[in-house]
Formats: structure tokens, sequence, C-alpha cells
């Protein structure tokens, strides 16, 4: 496998170095906020992504639960910052300050995640996918329908922004700030876990529950605790994120975002951090990179590539006398991407998953298992006499 | 902890029509290493996921030591003290061979010391089972969340409790044979290996009472007679009751102190090593299985 070569190159690269690597890395995100607002803007929600993929990486990277769902947790979080802050809200008159709401939020998440993880807790595998899927969408209606709380498909406006040090702040870059913390946060909340006698537990679960379960390890308990983190990670990017976009309403929260979620842990490669901010970076960054008017200003300078292309095209033209017509000039091009940038982005995305079925930067343990696929371990451990 | 003494009251536990166990009694007496045999598809592995609590005995009971265990959920015979192997190894095959261990050492390295596994018999109403659960469902929260923060947090208090049973799952490798190979990959090791592995897993659990199930199957002689070694030195060792599922008659007949042995669900015989080998009822068992299913498997 390709991959494979190439993810043995960067571990022969010492260890020492490479971690300096990744804290240059890590710390290059300070910079970006000197950049215009559309870029700190477009990182911020990549951001927003990084901190919504750690967490959902704790629910199907680290305990292997598959979880279709992820947007309740993620709206249940903004959906707290809007109860109780948006003065349109109709349940609450006051308005509290948003770091009062925010551990509020995560607290929520956390009880929301142990209440719907319950009924599927003897669930696996494409059911517990199913029945999650289920869950995301209930959690929308719900939010549709409950109009003397959530003010129903009309929204929440105008959620205050939170003051910091008494002075309200209303840049993307202090957002920004924001988010880059709750991912650094995250991140040690969660690699902490990992390394602990819990995440052994949620690995041990992963690979065969039942004997997990033979080995002292109550999986009820386990399961639930990842729920419950992975939702509270989940409702602290919603509580970010509605005073970044400052409306919500229940199209802001729809399957498309837990499957966005699911897809960039996927391509990152499952259960590491790198391989979310790969995904997020992928995921999120491009689609949002491709409508740029910096992006439509690079590509009408590209009329020589158009002029070669067309010469190609009509040489093609000749030699098969096929009749392709000529590419359009230049200066459309920008526009054309912005209107195709799916298009351009899911063959973008097939291209990775065939080229690294494992994703990007997967876990040591995610390597191991795409490198023995199952089936090769049944052989020899036949029972019988 | 002292090995625990292991009796069967009518067990029995039916698939549909099958009656894979009907009216099993017998008693393991502590720190006894004792042999359970027979055919094909008798049921010992079957009455083996009933002392686990991998199946529900539809009728009879299990009691270890003064404590009724039929029925309950697989982490609390566990809790309780009882370990078990498997016939089909299942190790977690993508974790090293000391986070294998360190798994099964999971309830020994709690925030306060061992975890106390709450033990509910069922009441046979799963609702009912639920809802006596709530009035707990509290404390469990903040159970979960010192837990939480613990792990996070990493207090001086969980870093030495790492550490010891990190030492403590090495010296059970160490006792296993697995010396050096802490860190390989479980699915890359050997057979053999691999079937140390699960005991020394096991081993992990402290427990009380440990099942082997067919620990030697797919051995050569020299590795199984090692792993007959291994058997007596365990349960010497840790002071642990063993119950043993084999097909290889040397093997039963080298370790285990008393046998019985089962044949389409059924108690046929037990006894002494000596006893059983001479019981006409056991000789017909075996001798009928193998003739009607020649060629089939490598034969006890
Ligand atoms: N979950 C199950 N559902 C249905 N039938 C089962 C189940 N588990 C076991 N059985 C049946 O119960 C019988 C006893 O099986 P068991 O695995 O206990 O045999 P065994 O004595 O361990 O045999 P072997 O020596 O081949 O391991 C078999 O007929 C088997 O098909
Ligand atoms: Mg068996």
């Amino acid at each position: 496998m390709p991959g494979t070569v190439r993810r043995a190159t960067w571990d022969r690269v010492p260890a020492g170095l490479r971690s300096l690597a990744w804290l240059a890395l890590s710390l290059s995100v300070l910079v970006i906020p000197v950049f215009d607002d559309t870029w700190v803007r477009m990182f911020f929600l990549v951001g927003l992504y990084v901190v919504l993929g750690m967490g959902l990486n704790v629910v199907v990277g680290f305990a292997g639960l598959l979880d279709l769902g992820y947007v309740a947790f993620f709206a249940a979080g903004a959906y707290m910052v809007g109860i109780w802050s948006s003065p349109v809200s109709p349940a609450v008159d006051t308005s509290l300050s948003f770091w009062l709401i925010l551990p509020l939020a995560l607290v929520v998440g956390a009880v929301v995640g142990v209440l719907l993880g319950m009924p599927v807790l003897p669930l696996r595998g494409d059911y517990l996918a199913i029945v999650t899927l289920g869950f995301g969408e209930i959690v929308r209606i719900l939010v549709v329908n409950m109009t003397n709380v959530t003010n129903g498909s009309q929204g929440l406006y105008n959620i205050p922004r939170p003051d910091i040090a008494y002075r309200e702040v209303d840049n993307v870059q202090a957002f920004y700030v924001m988010i880059v913390l709750a991912a650094f946060g995250t991140w040690f909340v969660t690699t902490r876990l990992r390394d602990s006698r819990i995440g052994r537990a949620w690995e041990a679960i992963r690979e065969d529950e039942d004997v997990a379960g033979a080995m002292g390890i109550n999986t009820t308990k386990y399961k639930l605790m990842a729920f419950a983190i992975g939702a509270s990670v989940g409702a602290l990017g919603g509580a970010i994120y509605a005073p970044f976009i400052t409306f919500i309403s229940p199209e802001s929260f729809t399957l498309l975002v837990s499957i966005n979620v699911l897809a960039l842990v996927i391509i990152g490669g499952m259960g590491s951090t790198q391989g979310v901010v790969a995904g997020s970076l992928i995921l999120i960054g491009i689609p949002e990179l491709l409508q740029f008017s910096e992006t439509r200003d690079a590509l009408e300078q590209m009329g020589w590539a158009r002029d070669g292309l067309n010469g190609a095209i009509h040489a093609f033209n000749t030699v098969t006398t096929a009749d392709v017509s000529d590419l359009p000039p230049a200066d459309e091009w920008g526009e054309k991407l912005a209107v195709y940038r799916f298009i351009v982005f899911g063959a973008l995305l097939v291209v990775v998953m065939v080229l690294r079925p494992m994703g990007l930067f997967p876990s040591r343990r995610r390597t191991l298992e795409f490198e023995y696929p199952p089936e090769a371990e049944v052989a020899g451990g036949g029972g019988g006499s | 902890m002292p090995p625990a003494k292991l009796e069967a009251r009518g067990l029995g536990i039916r698939f549909g029509g099958l009656a894979a166990l009907s009216e099993i009694s017998f008693t393991v007496a502590a720190g006894e290493i004792h042999g359970l045999i027979g055919p094909n598809g008798a049921g010992k592995t079957t009455f083996f996921n009933c002392v686990t609590g991998f199946y529900q005995p539809t009728s009879g009971e299990l009691w270890l030591d003064s404590l009724r265990i039929d029925g309950l959920r697989t982490h609390e015979t566990s809790a309780i003290g009882v370990s078990r192997t498997f016939q089909n190894i299942r190790l977690f095959s993508n974790m090293t061979a000391i986070e294998n261990v360190l798994v099964g050492s999971h309830m020994h390295i709690g925030v306060g010391g061992r975890e106390v596994a709450v033990v509910r018999r069922p009441t046979g109403h799963r609702l009912l089972d639920i809802a006596r659960t709530l009035p707990g469902a509290p404390l469990a929260a903040i159970g979960g969340v010192v837990e939480i923060a613990s792990a996070v947090g990493r207090p001086p208090a969980v870093r030495s409790a790492e550490r010891e049973a990190l030492e403590r799952c090495r010296r059970l490798l160490e006792s296993v044979g697995l010396r050096g190979r802490e860190n390989a990959v479980a699915r890359n090791l050997p057979y053999g290996d691999q079937r140390r592995l699960e005991l020394a897993r096991a081993l992990a659990t402290n427990p009380r009472l440990l099942l082997l199930d067919e620990p030697t199957a797919g051995m050569n002689p020299a590795e199984s007679s090692n792993m007959v070694g291994l058997i007596r030195r365990v349960r010497d060792e840790f002071g642990t009751t063993v119950v043993l599922i084999e097909h290889q008659m040397r093997v039963v007949m080298g370790v285990c102190e008393q046998i019985t042995v089962l044949d389409y669900g059924r108690k046929i015989a037990e006894g002494t090593p000596a006893e059983v080998q001479r019981d006409p009822t056991v000789i017909e068992a075996y001798l009928g299985k193998r003739a009607s299913a020649e060629g089939g498997h490598g034969a006890p």
C-alpha cells in the first residue's frame, strides 16, 4: 500500500524532531489572526470542526461506537446559549452571560449524551448507526416543534457576543482564539483519557465487547462515559458557534453536520488528533477556499493554462475527429469552481480514500487493523479438538 | 484471596429446542484442578459461558462459595473472582501483549483501589432490573465524573497505581513465559504464545476460579506439556481453583485431580482420572462418537 510506505518514512524521523515539528505546526495556528477576516472566519470553522471531530473521535475512534447523530449534541450546546441569551428566546426573559452558560452547556451536553446513549447500549455496528441517525433527526424535529422554547423554525437571533473584560467580543479574531483554546483543551482531555485506564477499557470494548466484560470492564458504564464525553465536546462546539453566528435555527443542525464530522474523522484517520486537524482542513477548509475571491482572482491569471489546455484539446480533436469544445475563459473559472465545489470536493475525498483507506494520519492501532484485515486472524484460531 | 468452591445445582440451558445442558450438578472443591471432558458438542464451553455470565441458564443454580452467580453479567462474575480463557483465542488482537494484560487488571487500577462492583441478582424482568439501578444512578454519575477527572488530572495516586499495575503485568507475562514480548502486538504472536497471553490476561483479574477452555488446543506435545506445568504452577502460586476443558487425554490424566464427563448436555460420569477412564459409559460415549464421526476430528 502506498500509504504504509509514507507513514514509515515519517516514523523514521527522530522522535524529538517529530514532536518539534508538531509543536511548530501547532504554534503556527497563532499566526492566523493577522490574515484577512474571510480567512480567519474559514479557520474558525476549521477549528470548530476540529473540536467536533475530536469529540466524535472519543465515541467512534476510541470506543468504536458508530454515531451518526452527533449533530444532536452540537445543537444542544448551541441552543443552550441561544435559549439563555437570545432576546427573542420565548422561554427565558433574562440574558445570561456566555461564560455562565458555557459550563452549563457542557453538563447538559453530557446529560443528553447519556440519555441518548442509554437506549442504544445493546446495539452494535450498523444498528447503532441507524438508531443514532434517527436520534439526530429527532432532536432537530424537537427543535422545530418546541416553539415555545426554541422559537421553532424561525430560530433564535441576535444572540449576544460574549464579553471579555466587560467588552463585547465582536471580531472573528477573538472567536478564532476561543476555538483554538477549546481545541487545545479538548485535545488535552481526550488524549489524557485515551492514555488512561478508561481509554484502555474503550479500546478493549472496541476490540471485543464480550471479552472486555469478562475482564471486569463494566461495558455499560464505559460506553455511556464515551457518549457523555463526546456529547459534552459537541456541546462545547455548539456553545461557541451560537454567538459566533448569532443566529441559530433548526436548519443549522441537519444530518449534514453529523456526516461532515464523521467524514473528517474517517478521512483524517480514526482515533488520531492530527487526523482530525487534517480532515477538517480538507473537509471544511477546501470547500470554503474554493469560493473565496482570492481563489477566483488567482484563477483569472490562469489564461496561459487555458491556452495550453485548448491547444491540447485542438490536437485531440484533429487526431480523433472528436468535437470537444474550448474551455471557458479563465475569468469564469472561479465562479464555476464555486458552483461545482462540492463535486470537486467529492472527487478529492474519493482520491484520498482510495490512496489511503485508513485515513491520512491513522492512529497506530488503526494502521494495524488495516494491515491485517480481521479475516486473517481466524486462521489457526480454530476450535474443536 | 483464597480459591473458591464452585457448585452447579441442576443447571440447564436451552437454545430453542436444543437442551445444551440439562440437570448438571457437580462440585469443584476450592483449590482443585478439575477436568471437564466430553465429546464435541457435549456442552463444555456452554457450561463455562453460564458460569461467566455469557449465557443466562434457563434452570438451576450456580454458586461460588456462598454467592449465587448464575444470571449475573460478565463484569460482575469477573469482579466476584471468575476468570476464563477462550477455546478460539479471543485476545484484543490489535493491542500489545502488555496492554492485553493491563485490560485484565482493569478492576485493580481503580481510583480508590479495587473497584467495587454492585452485584444484584436479576429479577428476570429487564425493565425491573433497569429500574432498580436508578436510585444508584446519581452516585454512579458522581463516580464517573471522579474517574474521568482523575484520568485527566492524573494525580500521583493514579500514576503510581498505573506504574504498579504495569509492573505486576510484566511479572505476569514473565511467569507465563512471555518475557520480552511485552510490546508485541497480540495478533503477531505465535499461536502457543497467544494461549499463554490469554492465561496471563485471565490471571490479571485476580481470579479465585479460573476456567481454561482447551488451553493446549493446537499445541505440539512439547508446548502442551509446558502448559500442563504452567497450569499446576498457576494453581499453586496464584491460589485459584482451576476448571479445565481438555481433549488430550494425556493432559487430562496428567493434571486433573477430579473429572466431570459431559455428553449431550448431561453429566455421564465423574471421579478421579483413573475411575473415569475405566467407566464404561465414558468409553462408550467416546467410542460411539468417534465411530459415527470418523475422520471428522483430530480425536481426543
Ligand atoms: N449460542 C448458542 N445458540 C445455539 N446453540 C448453541 C449455542 N451455544 C452452544 N450451542 C449448542 O450447544 C451444544 C454444546 O456446545 P458447546 O460449544 O458447549 O460444546 P463443547 O462441549 O464445548 O464442544 P467442543 O468440544 O466442540 O468445543 C452444541 O450443540 C452447540 O451447537
Ligand atoms: Mg467447546
